[in-house]
């Protein structure tokens, strides 16, 4: 948007423009991590100097001076009774009947299946004699090959909750599920009205199972209404296939072979369904480990940046209303018509956007991809569509299938249809089933006072949350690795749920509610096993199979290559170019967060510790706003915005995200919880209350008023360990890649050292390379890292103070233009250093290293000087200033690794390179009397990683991959002048804009496009050592 | 205070300390300086003696179950209870069912087996108290050591001829260091050198030459072999 220079007037004080000279001063290259970096403040410098900032301030709610000095004294005489005590008497618990399958202390794998809106991603459960501690993904399942996000890994700890529903309630009061039978369900069940009266409502579901039972309650109660309450539900897509096709068709896309991406406010890497997917195969066509490989083109444009817009080679900001109005352009410009001259309502930035798009998209015909949101509206899908199938991708990089969710597209799934049946349809029986309907639903539905309202009410949850406090039955649900199911992957591919661990409150799933409403016996595992019997599991051997690998072979829908309707094209112009009257007001959007979706994962303190991958804000939502709007409306990150829209209104924090579309703001749903839910409620605000219900995605129209004297202190952790402006990330375009292909050379290599050199030459030398090229900051590693090392959660005022616990983080940095900025994330670990300038200065060897290059920490040695933290570069060091373990509750502890130390106060912890791992495989291997082979040591960062972006491995018996990253010319060592040669080492992010459009070279350009032709395998070297210099940098 | 300076002043004829003040002072800063020491290593010398490491402590058992009637007297192979110790991490305590393989009815019925009645009866353990405990910042791995040639005996003592199990060794980290640092002496190798086994299962022993053991010292101790 071209409104800078008008904002730097009204801006009083012009804070765009004092950015604008802070980026002068640095050089054109440069990252920035933060608008504050940027700027330099003395405040922020003041912030920084301190590593361990407030360490003098201890929380409100904790003991003061005095109090601590009273208990002093009595904590001496105890210390030296308790000192007597020596060694605990602990019990030794053997089975009474041990399981063959069941040994303590290894470690076991069951496949399983999550859903997310219905669609299930494939996992693997790690459980130790019983207890699920890991989430891992399924490498035969479609939807994950082998990766898992942040919400199916961080599910484990849900399943621990303490907040959980214990037993079931009626109005407050405990009851049994006998009861419930008695008193709410045989009722139902004898009903004459044919169910009229009677209301079902559950999440979006693709089970056969389910549907299967769905089916026959209709049979039984034929005026039964049933309602799929999802409140991301597609309708937009599903509206646009029924209209493009006939039939309600969604896309199927096939990024293997995509050279050429264009998406329209779409995450399809980052939270679009089959994202795992996506992310593997779109990294796969930027791994360019020679600078002769080629590389696939992202053109995004969107409203706020996305982990898949970070990945993008051109990147537009645009409102997320005028996505139509660029489709139209797109395809008049891929067609070579003018048909409604949707040029003249594109501006020139947007025209140059979509020149560059239209280019590639014509260059790469049957190799490029457009795609738009899901939630956009029907037109913009129907032109995605026209502009695929003109471009000849159809049946190539995209085809289509019907979505797997029952009755996807029709109105039992519209919010308001609920609404009006609560209000209208005569219900007097309401089950709400796995969804919290009167929270996640557009504020002015008032869903759960129309709940509340009924008389027969009972909700089933894993909580007691809004929708249960309105109900009279609160149910307990099972969590998924607590009862038997199946749903299908967003291919039809069929998932198995198999549970882990019996349920641990009495929770019953969805399946066995509705066949108690049959009046059937709700046995779980009797219920799937049953329906596949009659499904195509017949035989118990097939059944076993696809429990074991957790998918039923060859069950993915097919998919088609319908053609247009005819009239479908020109009635989405004109539909688009109708709605593209010129904006009115400030935009809003309305989005599910990165941590806690919808509201799913309020309760999860694992994601609301997890920092955004864009605003890095933890514990909280805030309203985004581009540097620009932020200076026109005179706030600065924390400031209070109140957001006016449609007759609603929100007061909430506003933070300023740089590459956020200007004029409009971006809201996070799932926050603001009301529930009994306790590490969700009161943080941050609830935006459904702004939600209108017939905006799916974004509206125009806000208002947005500064709230003068309020602030709130945002816990955002993007200015936490900051590396102070050294080149940390380094980043180069292909072109200046393939100009100079050693660009990176000067961060690597041996550096003169006062250190005599120690000689890893002993067995396995562990080393990591991570490519920053593929990397898109989905933080999957982060909460993997979490989950397998026992990292703590410390709070949102810990997080304030710096004290976030994550060994591993991912870096973003800004580059360049402050409102249109370049992205690059970086994973930063402990770097395990060879030279490790935390090792010189522990006085009490708690920090050691190990003769196959590990950075050890010794927790029982340690005295919590700190000062290894104060001397790391990387600033990967993490240390308990309280015992974060210690509050935990009884059921939280079950989710602990029991192969990794729960640390305690006072001790300092980092990165290990998961060494459990690489000793129980060594130990394995000298057990079973082999080597231990290339590979079989994977870190729970690089096994999460979608993109595959980290690899791992001994440098002396590497896997091929390995070798080649190390091998590759773009690999640099972080802050290599400093020469303590880590052991991670990184590959230079190359990204791939387009050629400069006045350039005349159509043709020229086109070559430059990525996978052109050959894809080189020369790239491959086995056999060889990694390079030159033998050692890491 | 300067105007009391002159009534301070020593007296002339008796000297302020008297001869046997430097001697007091020494002998008594001495004995400061050796009860500290004395009790710096009184500490250090408790935390190593047995009454620290419950060395030879007396463990009662739920059950009196004698590792010498089982062992020595019986001849059973120590695997047949501990079946992981060859393979796992953790040796394996027997599940109930295990011992009523042996010990039928006519056993059962004496009032020393009740706890084992009673773990039956109602499906819970024996609750065994831990003999050889292990802090838990320590990841020990049975089948590493057994399957490299470290007896039974040198870790646990000569369970055969203890009627009630006792923890035989300090279990201390020096204890653990003195082997690794030089671990050819306790190393058997050979299955000769094992327990008896007559179930027909060999112990899986694979001798390590000289060299590979010598190369493995600085790998046995890094920190990270056995803390995590």
């Amino acid at each position: 948007m071209s409104g800078t220079d008008g904002v730097r007037a009204s801006a009083g004080g012009g804070a765009d423009g004092r950015w604008a000279a802070a980026l002068a001063r640095r050089g054109g290259t440069d990252f920035w991590r933060g608008l504050d970096e940027l700027l330099d403040t003395p405040e922020f410098r003041a912030r920084l100097a301190d590593e361990f900032p407030d360490q003098a301030t201890i929380p409100a709610e904790a003991w003061s001076r005095r109090s601590f000095l009273k208990l002093l004294g009595a904590s001496v005489a105890l210390a030296g009774v308790g000192a007597c005590i020596n060694v605990p008497d602990e019990r030794l618990l053997p089975y009474v009947d041990q399981p063959p399958e069941a040994t303590p202390g290894v470690a076991r794998y069951y496949a399983t299946s999550m859903t997310v809106g219905g669609l299930a991603t494939g996992l693997l459960a790690e459980s130790h004699v019983g207890r699920p501690t890991k989430l891992e993904g399924n490498p035969l399942h479609p939807a994950s090959l082998g990766a898992a996000g942040v919400y199916e890994q961080a599910s484990l700890l849900q399943l621990y909750d303490p907040d959980r529903l214990r037993g079931l309630r009626r109005g407050g009061r405990r009851a049994t599920w006998e009861q419930f039978a008695t008193d709410f369900i045989a009722p139902a069940a004898r009903r004459t009205d044919g169910g009229a009266g009677l209301a079902l409502v559950l999440g979006p579901t693709s089970s056969p199972l389910e549907i299967a039972l769905l089916a026959r309650l209709r049979d039984r109660f034929p005026g039964m209404h049933v309602h799929f309450h999802d409140p991301l539900v597609p309708a937009g897509a599903l509206e646009g296939g029924r209209r493009a096709f006939g039939v309600p068709l969604l896309p199927r896309y096939d990024l293997r072979e995509a050279d050429v991406l264009v998406l329209l406010e779409s995450d399809l890497l980052g939270s679009a369904p089959f994202h795992l997917r996506h992310a593997r195969h779109a990294a796969g066509r930027r791994r360019m480990l020679e600078p002769t490989d080629t590389m696939s083109r992202i053109h995004a444009a969107e409203s706020a940046p996305s982990v898949t817009g970070t990945l993008a080679d051109e990147r537009l900001r645009t409102r997320a209303g005028g996505v139509p109005r660029l489709l139209a352009a797109l395809l008049a410009e891929v067609a070579g018509t003018s048909g409604g001259n949707p040029g003249a309502l594109v501006d020139a930035r947007e025209r140059e956007w979509i020149a560059a798009a239209a280019r590639d998209l014509r260059a790469a015909r049957g190799r490029g991809l457009v795609a738009v949101g899901e939630r956009q509206p029907w037109h913009a899908h129907v032109l995605v569509h026209a502009i695929n199938a003109r471009l000849g991708n159809v049946g190539r990089t995209v085809a289509y299938a019907p979505s797997v969710i029952e009755e996807a597209g029709e109105r039992s799934h519209d919010p308001a249809a609920l609404a009006e049946l609560l209000r209208d349809g005569g219900v007097d029986t309401l089950l709400v089933m796995g969804v919290n309907p009167a929270y996640s639903a557009p504020g002015e539905l008032e869903l759960g006072r129309l709940i509340g309202a009924i008389p027969n009410t009972a909700h089933m949850g894993m909580y007691a949350d809004e929708t249960a406090r309105a109900c009279g039955w609160a149910l307990p649900e099972a969590h998924y690795l607590e009862g038997w199911g199946d749903a299908r992957a967003y291919d039809g591919t069929v998932s198995l749920i198999q549970p882990l661990i019996r349920p641990l409150w009495e929770g019953r799933t969805v399946a066995q509610l509705l066949t108690m409403l049959l009046g059937a016996d709700p046995d779980g595992r009797g219920l799937v096993r049953e329906h596949w019997r009659t499904a195509g599991l017949a035989d118990e051997s097939a059944w076993e199979r696809a429990v074991q690998r957790g998918v039923v072979d060859s069950t993915g829908m097919s998919v088609s290559v319908p053609a247009l309707a005819g009239d479908a094209e020109g009635a989405a112009v004109a539909a688009a170019l109708d709605a593209s009257r010129p904006a009115v007001g400030m935009e809003i959007v309305f989005r599910p967060d990165a941590s806690v979706r919808c509201g799913e994962f309020s309760n999860n303190a694992w994601l609301q510790e997890l920092p955004d991958p864009l605003t890095k804000l933890t514990w909280g939502n805030a309203a985004q706003v581009s540097p620009a709007t932020a200076a026109r409306l005179g706030v600065e990150a924390g400031d209070m915005l109140r957001l006016s829209y449609a007759g609603r209104e929100v007061t909430m924090p506003a933070i300023v995200l740089p590459g956020h579309a200007d004029e409009s703001v971006s809201v996070h749903l799932g926050y603001g919880r009301q529930g009994g839910e306790r590490v969700a409620r009161g943080v941050g605000v609830d935006v459904y209350d702004l939600w209108p219900a017939d905006t799916p995605h974004s509206g125009d129209g806000l208002s947005v008023e500064h709230v003068a004297g309020e602030r709130v202190h945002l816990a955002v952790t993007q200015d936490h360990w900051s590396m102070e402006k050294r080149p940390a990330a380094l980043g180069a375009t292909l072109a200046e890649y393939r100009a100079n292909p050693d660009f990176a050379r000067p961060q690597r290599g041996r550096q003169l050292s006062l250190y005599e050199p120690y000689a890893y030459d002993q067995g396995d030398q562990w080393a990591m390379v991570v490519d920053l090229s593929t990397c898109i900051g989905c933080s999957a590693c982060v909460v993997a890292c979490q989950a397998e090392n026992n990292v703590p959660v410390v709070g949102a005022d810990q997080v304030r103070m710096s004290r976030e616990m994550h060994w591993l983080r991912v870096d973003r940095y800004f580059g360049g233009d402050v409102e249109d900025p370049t992205v690059a994330v970086q994973p930063m670990l402990c770097q395990h250093c060879e030279n490790a300038p935390c090792e010189y200065v522990c006085p009490v060897n708690a920090t050691v290293h190990s003769p196959d290059g590990l950075n050890e920490m010794i927790y029982n040695r340690c005295v919590g000087t700190r000062f290894c933290s104060n001397n790391c570069p990387y600033k990967v060091r993490r240390f308990n200033w309280f015992d974060y373990n210690a509050e935990l509750g009884e059921t939280e502890r079950l989710a602990k690794n029991p192969d990794v130390t729960v640390r305690e106060r006072g001790v300092m912890e980092k990165c290990t390179f998961c060494v459990q791992r690489i000793r129980r495989a060594q130990q394995a291997a000298q057990v079973e009397g082999r080597k231990l082979a290339p590979g079989e040591v994977v870190t729970a960062c690089q096994q999460s990683c979608p993109t595959q972006a980290i690899t791992f491995g001994s440098l002396t018996n590497p896997t091929d991959d390995l070798l080649q990253r190390m091998a590759a010319r773009r690999r640099y060592a972080a802050l290599h002048e400093l020469g303590t040669r880590p052991r991670v080492n990184y590959l230079a992010r190359i990204s791939n804009p387009a050629p400069d459009v006045t350039g005349a070279s159509g043709t020229a350009d086109a070559a430059a496009v990525a996978g052109m032709d050959e894809a080189s395998d020369a790239s491959a070297r086995p056999g060889e050592r990694p390079s030159g210099e033998g050692e890491p940098a | 205070m300067p105007s009391r300076s002159g009534v301070a002043s020593p007296d002339p004829v008796r000297p302020l300390y008297s001869r046997r003040a430097t001697a007091i002072l020494l002998s008594v800063a001495v004995a400061v300086a050796a009860l500290a020491v004395a009790g710096v290593a009184a500490a250090m010398g408790w935390a190593r003696s047995p009454y620290s490491t419950m060395q030879y402590a007396d463990v009662r058992q739920p059950v009196p179950f004698s590792h010498q009637i089982h062992v020595t007297g019986l001849q059973v192979d120590c695997r047949y209870c501990h079946s992981t110790v060859d393979r796992e991490f953790t040796a394996g305590i027997p599940p109930t069912r295990t011992c009523v393989g042996c010990h039928n009815d006519a056993y059962l019925q004496s009032a020393l087996f009740e706890p084992v009645r009673r773990s039956l009866e109602t499906g819970a353990p024996i609750q065994w108290r831990r003999v050889n405990n292990l802090p838990d910042f320590v990841f020990f791995n049975h089948a590493s050591h057994v399957t490299r040639g470290v007896q039974c005996a040198t870790c646990h003592g000569d369970v055969g001829q203890m009627a009630q199990l006792y923890q035989a060794r300090p279990l201390t980290m020096k204890w653990c260091l003195d082997c690794h640092r030089d671990p050819s002496p306790y190393l058997r190798p050979g299955e000769g050198a094992m327990p008896r086994s007559d179930s027909g299962r060999p112990w899986p022993v694979r001798a390590g030459t000289p060299d590979s053991i010598a190369g493995a010292v600085a790998r046995l101790t890094a920190c990270s072999t056995c803390h995590r």
